[in-house]
């Protein structure tokens, strides 16, 4: 790249474009599939009045008039409603009830990875324990979430739907995202890796001898590294939650987006991946931003250094 | 010898996994229930189902499901990882200025939202592995462009490719002997290895979530069954032991574990020395 600014725009712009394609590409999807994306809410041989329905449900012009309309929506709060899973029920209250879950189970799973994050930048784990990890992070999070699941219903048999039963569930889902398909042991290995190599050189070893504490020296070169790497594994989390959330029966995004695609209920695909693609976008926003100040801080110069020129 | 065993084994144990979706049945058994729950040692070599069907049938059919378009998936992203290490040898700023943006756009999408997405399109009559692991490999692309675009860079990009050519190499030895071959083969191998683990990972979840709530996999056939059947079978056994269906929970784990060994066993042999 020949320019530092460049990464972080094109992170910035994919930002503020994802959750305007998700959108579009999914109304696209909706009228490309074969017969009238009426007959999917309501097949001809089961109700009479399609063309009503098209009309009551804005597909009966097209997929841009659809998308724009239901755009235009959604920045209002109105998500539509949902064609199948609940038909009829607003999908903003189906969102409202789990977005919020989602979120807890992502930043509890985010946990073990900043645990891990923070014992591989210390360099302090045992070498020994770390092909251990590594081992147990082969296990994929549909397993580990099938064993998670049997427990949560040893221990709490039929009260495992009430206030206390959804809680563990959600702590053992997020103890699944932080550990399974390798979340742990690969933020734990990957960012040791980053930390390890940057030790070795020689401004650390320099800023040593002069007493100063070599973290401090390191982390403006790595921040941008490190944000990267806790990115890759947030999204690999939020990928996650779909898994889990169906196999620990949580009502979250993912639970909601796995119901609207079993059932084709599109009013449902739609508000649940554009959410999903908000998330992405956020974190694809920190990163940019997380780069830029680090950019900025860098090339500054020091207080005691008087720049070439200045008055 | 350190790195043919374990390439050896690798193969080995892949092309078991071939031969037995090879030879998988287009229909399971017929019922029988007096061979109902049969262990493993009751009824070599994996016991059998709730109504006396081997669950060995489970297995090959589990095979042909998974293996073909998890090795499929594995030798694309092989490819593009092959291209982007190549491209960062070519030294354009616009061309690796492309790959960027593309590996930006595609890397920040939720996977598994995306395979979602496509998964609602393959008609209910025509349902298979192949276009999830297909777009799978689309998906891992860009990270896998990436790690080999990096390993070019710290071989020295253009100017290796320019010192290569110096000594009087032809274009085919310097870019897929001393490039591809002695360079790139770890990650290109890794990568595909990674591949191939988690497309078998993605129909285990995709299965295991249709079985679970009782609907058509996205992933086959309602006449087919996958390694996530064994796993719904077996799953009653972790709550209530007594259900004795354990061994089916144990078959479909020691299946995914001998597609796990294979590509790390891959992933060993093709290392950097």
């Amino acid at each position: 790249m020949r320019y530092w600014w460049t990464r972080p725009l094109v992170r910035l712009l994919a930002a503020l474009g994802l959750p305007v394609a998700v959108p579009g590409i999914i109304a696209a999807l909706i009228f490309a599939l074969p017969g009238d994306p009426a007959e999917i809410i309501c097949p001809p041989e089961m109700c009479a009045g399609t063309a009503d329905l098209a009309e009551r449900w804005n597909l009966d012009g097209g997929p841009w008039q659809f998308y724009t309309g239901w755009v235009s929506s959604a920045l209002r709060g109105d998500f539509g409603s949902s064609w199948r899973v609940l038909q009829g029920e607003p999908v903003s209250n189906l969102l409202a009830e789990a977005v919020p879950t989602t979120v807890v189970l992502l930043l509890a799973g985010m946990l073990p990875v900043a645990i891990a994050a923070i014992a591989g930048a210390s360099g302090r784990v045992p070498r020994r324990i770390v092909p251990a990890f590594a081992a147990f992070g082969l296990v994929p999070a549909v397993v580990l979430a099938l064993l998670g699941a049997a427990a949560v219903e040893l221990r709490f048999g039929a009260d495992s739907f009430d206030v206390t039963g959804t809680r563990v569930r959600i702590l053992v889902g997020a103890l699944v995202l932080g550990l399974a398909d390798g979340a742990f042991s690969d933020t734990l290995s990957g960012v040791g890796a980053l930390f390890s190599g940057e030790r070795k050189q020689r401004y650390v070893q320099v800023a040593q001898l002069r007493g100063e504490r070599p973290l401090s020296n390191m982390l403006p070169n790595l921040t941008p590294a490190l944000v990267g790497q806790l990115r890759a594994r947030a999204l690999q989390l939020v990928s996650g939650t779909v898994v889990v959330e169906v196999v620990l029966r949580i009502n979250g995004v993912g639970d909601l987006l796995w119901n609207g695609t079993l059932l084709q209920d599109f009013g449902v695909v739609i508000a649940a991946a554009t959410t999903y693609a908000v998330l992405s976008a956020v974190l694809l926003a920190v990163q940019a931003v997380v780069e830029i100040v680090v950019a900025l801080w860098v090339r500054r110069a020091p207080a005691a250094v008087r720049l070439e020129g200045a008055a | 010898m350190t790195r043919w065993l374990p390439a050896l084994v690798a193969v080995a144990v892949f092309t078991a996994l071939v031969v037995l979706g090879s030879m998988a049945p287009e229909h399971l058994a017929e019922p029988n229930l007096e061979l109902g729950l049969k262990s493993w040692l009751q009824s070599p070599p994996l016991g059998t189902d709730t109504r006396g069907r081997p669950l060995l049938e489970y297995a090959m059919q589990g095979a042909r499901v998974v293996v073909f378009p998890a090795f499929t998936a594995g030798i694309a992203v092989a490819i593009a990882s092959v291209i982007g290490g190549l491209l960062r040898c070519v030294g354009d700023a616009r061309v690796d200025g492309a790959v960027a943006a593309f590996g930006e756009l595609v890397g920040a999408l939720p996977r598994m939202v995306v395979i979602l997405v496509v998964a609602i399109l393959i008609p209910g009559t025509e349902r298979s592995l192949l276009p999830l692991a297909l777009t799978w490999a689309v998906l891992c692309s860009p990270g896998a462009m990436d790690e080999a675009a990096a390993v070019a860079e710290r071989l020295g990009g253009a100017r290796f490719v320019e010192a290569l050519r110096a000594h009087g190499f032809s274009w085919n030895r310097i870019f897929l002997y001393h490039i591809v071959a002695l360079n790139l083969r770890p990650v290109v191998v890794r990568q595909a290895c990674e591949t191939i683990t988690q497309v078998t990972f993605l129909e285990l979840a995709l299965s295991y979530l249709s079985v679970q709530q009782n609907q058509s996999s996205f992933t086959h056939a309602d006449d087919l069954r996958s390694w996530a059947d064994l796993l719904k079978l077996g799953y009653p056994s972790l709550v209530i032991p007594e259900v004795g269906t354990g061994h089916a929970l144990a078959a479909g784990l020691f299946l995914v574990g001998m597609v796990v060994l294979s590509a790390r066993l891959g992933t060993y042999a093709a290392r950097a020395r």
